[in-house]
């Protein structure tokens, strides 16, 4: 086991940087996090839009984020992979692929969470906003968001665990984040895949584990913590 | 852009294939979800129980699983843990179709782990005096937790079930890596076949988005006829 | 924050604002680019795989890819495809060229050309040898493992119609679990199989290759089609390389004789890219 940790370690941790692109759990950790930072502002567009008055908007966008939400991520892989290049005219590689995968679909569930977030702030909020003259997207921008944010921030945490273990997906489309890197190790080592993909499910089961604790730690710190009231001139 | 012409996946051979994957991606679904339920509830009942050493092996069942990806289950379940079985088992599981059993062993624990969590809190949303009044009138634990407790869990626990039984349904597709021949294993030999990507994939993102849909509206509808009454 | 708003048309822009590449010639764009993307597996030893002392992807494919850019006046840069996305990857533009064991068929003429053929072998199957099976006939009804995406799934079920075929990602996966004893039998191209026969070690004797071919595999770089220019630049880089020697010198280094792969004649010249049939 030390032998297998000692000839593979880096291999598992950050593939084959430098003398190629960047892998291994690296590269979960990094995608996992990009995904996630890219696919925030995607979902709280999707939220307002949701959250819209006019029926133009909120329709269309409610039936892209139920066909999103009831399509396999391996399959919205497979769409971003064709579709990618035709959309944008460049030419994209298996990272990018998955990025733009797990952006649309993680934006399309952090759509709910953001819209569950907004409707959570208290109307008086709003409302105080409003009668002080303040239009939609300035109260939506200094008072609600900011709140709705805050109070998110242990769900947001959680879905950042659930994207990191979604990046493991990357495997059937050849990206060599760690799940593949454990499994070409395997191919090669043959007689300890127990050890092997013992390892990989700990590596997992570390990072996603602690991160869950943070989350939970943070809703209690939320929770004793009272509502700072929003600053209206900075 | 070269034309479409979706006759190609749906007739012939390659219907043929893709039927097949989507009929296996349904049996693995129903067989999961028949075994996750009582295995869910058990886990359930262990972490609200006041035995510790039950509540921690409840939690450390839940965790366990949860923080691990399962296309990462589902190389362990195939790859590493036949190599502990003794040998009549492992010969006896490979003439059967390892594949499929291991498939549905790897999703049927990583079910449960997300369904005791939600048949947990709903039991915990049933006022804590229904479990008490039970006790006081004499019924054991489970007998209090079955005839009481459970009947009223269950509209505050099914649609968070029906949502696992969504991302079950989804789920199946990842069982590709391990060679079960469901829709998505079916869909990329299609596309190896024919050259025709956007066909055989639309085809299947529909057959997908078939049973999603009408899992959804399942959901609505008991939304809509068993709304929960506030106490 | 007016910061705020310039990041949002910062953020806008790099959604926006990249514009389609025009549709030049592809040799063009690769003497432009100064650099030859090459699609590699990285999972098939010796065409392509990746040494794990260095980290870096070496190999029969490699090195031929790596020629034919210095002899274009490019570098090469290596990259990655699964067996399942060769052709796809190709197509959309994510790589130039192809170096990732790919057979020449007829069928794949109508989407990618290739280029001369630089490797002739055939398909076997590898079988464990307490089975009995001593042709590809006797595994009918039985189960075989090999890649998905590729021609070896197809070509079985042509020699053996009632076999029972299950495909996995990469080609390593296949052979784990016909050590596991999970099939009967693993199907690939004799290289690849003669490679990991080498790779068993004491496990040898557990064994054995059937001398069958249940199909012969041409071996070509791939190309995107309605590219002239660019096939005639790797075609004749190849060329060169026959004549000079170096391509019979690559085929010993990575098959040859002080070699796991022990062969000690090379059946094939690169002259040609057409089909016997």
């Amino acid at each position: 086991m030390i032998d297998l940790l000692k000839t593979y370690g880096l291999y598992f941790l950050v593939g084959q940087f430098p003398q190629g692109p960047l892998g291994g759990l690296a590269l979960t950790i990094l995608l996992g996090l990009a995904a996630l930072l890219l696919a925030l502002p995607l979902g709280i567009l999707l939220a307002l839009a949701r959250l819209s008055r006019r029926r133009l908007l909120r329709w269309p966008v409610t039936a892209v984020i139920y066909v999103v939400r009831g399509t396999p991520l391996l399959m919205v892989i497979f769409w971003a992979y064709f579709f990618l290049p035709v959309l944008t005219g460049q030419k994209t590689g298996q990272v990018t692929t998955m990025l733009a995968a797990l952006v649309l679909f993680n934006g399309a569930y952090l759509a709910e969470v953001v819209r569950a977030g907004i409707q959570g702030i208290p109307r008086g909020q709003t409302e105080a906003a409003r009668s002080l003259g303040l239009g939609y997207a300035l109260t939506l921008r200094r008072i609600v968001l900011p709140q709705a944010l805050r109070n998110m921030l242990p769900s947001l945490v959680n879905q950042f665990v659930t994207t990191l273990k979604e990046t493991s997906l990357g495997y059937i489309i050849g990206l060599q984040e760690v799940a593949f890197i454990a499994s070409q190790v395997n191919s090669q080592v043959l007689v300890h895949p127990v050890a092997v993909y013992g390892t990989l499910a700990l590596t997992f089961f570390a990072l996603c584990f602690g991160l869950s604790r943070v989350a939970y730690a943070l809703e209690k710190r939320l929770a004793r913590r009272p509502l700072e009231l929003p600053v209206l001139l900075s | 852009m070269a034309q479409f012409d979706f006759s190609i996946v749906t007739t012939g051979e390659f219907r043929g294939w893709l039927v097949s994957g989507f009929l296996l991606s349904l049996r693995l679904t129903c067989i999961t979800w028949i075994l996750s339920l009582p295995i869910a509830t058990a886990i359930a009942l262990c972490r609200l129980s006041s035995v510790a050493m039950l509540r921690g092996a409840g939690a450390v069942f839940v965790e366990g699983i949860r923080n691990i990806p399962l296309l990462v289950h589902l190389l362990f379940w195939y790859f590493a843990m036949p190599e502990l079985l003794p040998e009549t088992a492992r010969t006896w599981l490979y003439d059967h179709g390892a594949e499929s059993i291991c498939a549905v062993i790897a999703l049927t624990f990583y079910t449960s782990s997300y369904m005791a969590e939600d048949i947990r809190s709903g039991i915990r949303a049933v006022p804590a005096t229904q479990l008490e009044a039970a006790r006081a009138l004499g019924f054991g634990y489970l007998a209090s937790m079955r005839r009481v407790v459970l009947p009223q869990a269950v509209r505050i626990v099914v649609p968070p079930l029906i949502s696992q039984t969504l991302n079950l349904w989804k789920n199946t597709s990842i069982t590709t890596v391990i060679g079960t021949a469901e829709l998505m294993y079916q869909a990329q030999r299609v596309e190896t076949a024919s050259f025709r990507g956007v066909e055989t994939f639309g085809v299947t993102t529909l057959a997908y988005l078939s049973v999603s849909l009408v899992i959804t509206a399942l959901a609505l509808w008991f939304h809509h006829r068993f709304p929960v009454r506030a106490t | 924050m007016r910061s705020t708003s310039h990041l949002v048309i910062a953020y806008a822009f790099l959604w926006i604002a990249v514009a389609p590449l025009a549709r030049a010639d592809q040799l063009a764009d690769i003497k432009h680019k100064g650099e030859l993307v090459c699609g590699v597996l990285a999972t098939d030893e010796p065409m392509s795989f990746v040494d794990p002392q260095t980290r870096t992807i070496i190999g029969y494919e490699v090195d031929l890819c790596k020629a034919v850019a210095r002899k274009i006046g490019v570098t090469a840069t290596l990259k990655q495809v699964a067996v399942a996305a060769r052709i796809p990857e190709l197509q959309q533009g994510r790589v130039d060229i192809l170096g990732a064991t790919l057979t020449h068929t007829r069928e794949r003429e109508a989407v990618i050309a290739f280029s001369l053929t630089t490797f002739v072998t055939g398909q076997k199957v590898m079988v464990r040898r307490d089975s009995g099976i001593t042709t590809p006939a006797q595994l009918a009804g039985k189960k075989v493992v090999t890649v998905r995406g590729g021609t070896q799934e197809p070509n079985i079920r042509k020699a053996v119609p009632t076999v029972d075929v299950v495909t996995f990602e990469t080609a390593p996966q296949a052979l784990v679990a016909l050590q596991q004893h999970k099939a009967a039998g693993f199907v690939n191209d004799e290289v690849s199989l003669f490679d990991a026969y080498s790779k068993l070690g004491p496990a040898q004797k557990d064994y054995v290759i059937l001398p069958q071919n249940i199909s012969t595999e041409v071996v070509a770089l791939g190309l995107r089609k309605d590219e002239p220019a660019l096939k005639a630049a790797v075609d004749g880089a190849l060329r060169d390389l026959e004549t000079s020697g170096e391509a019979e010198k690559l085929f010993f280094k990575w098959f040859g004789p002080g070699t796991r792969l022990q062969y000690q004649t090379r059946a094939f010249h690169i002259d040609s890219d057409r089909l016997a049939n």
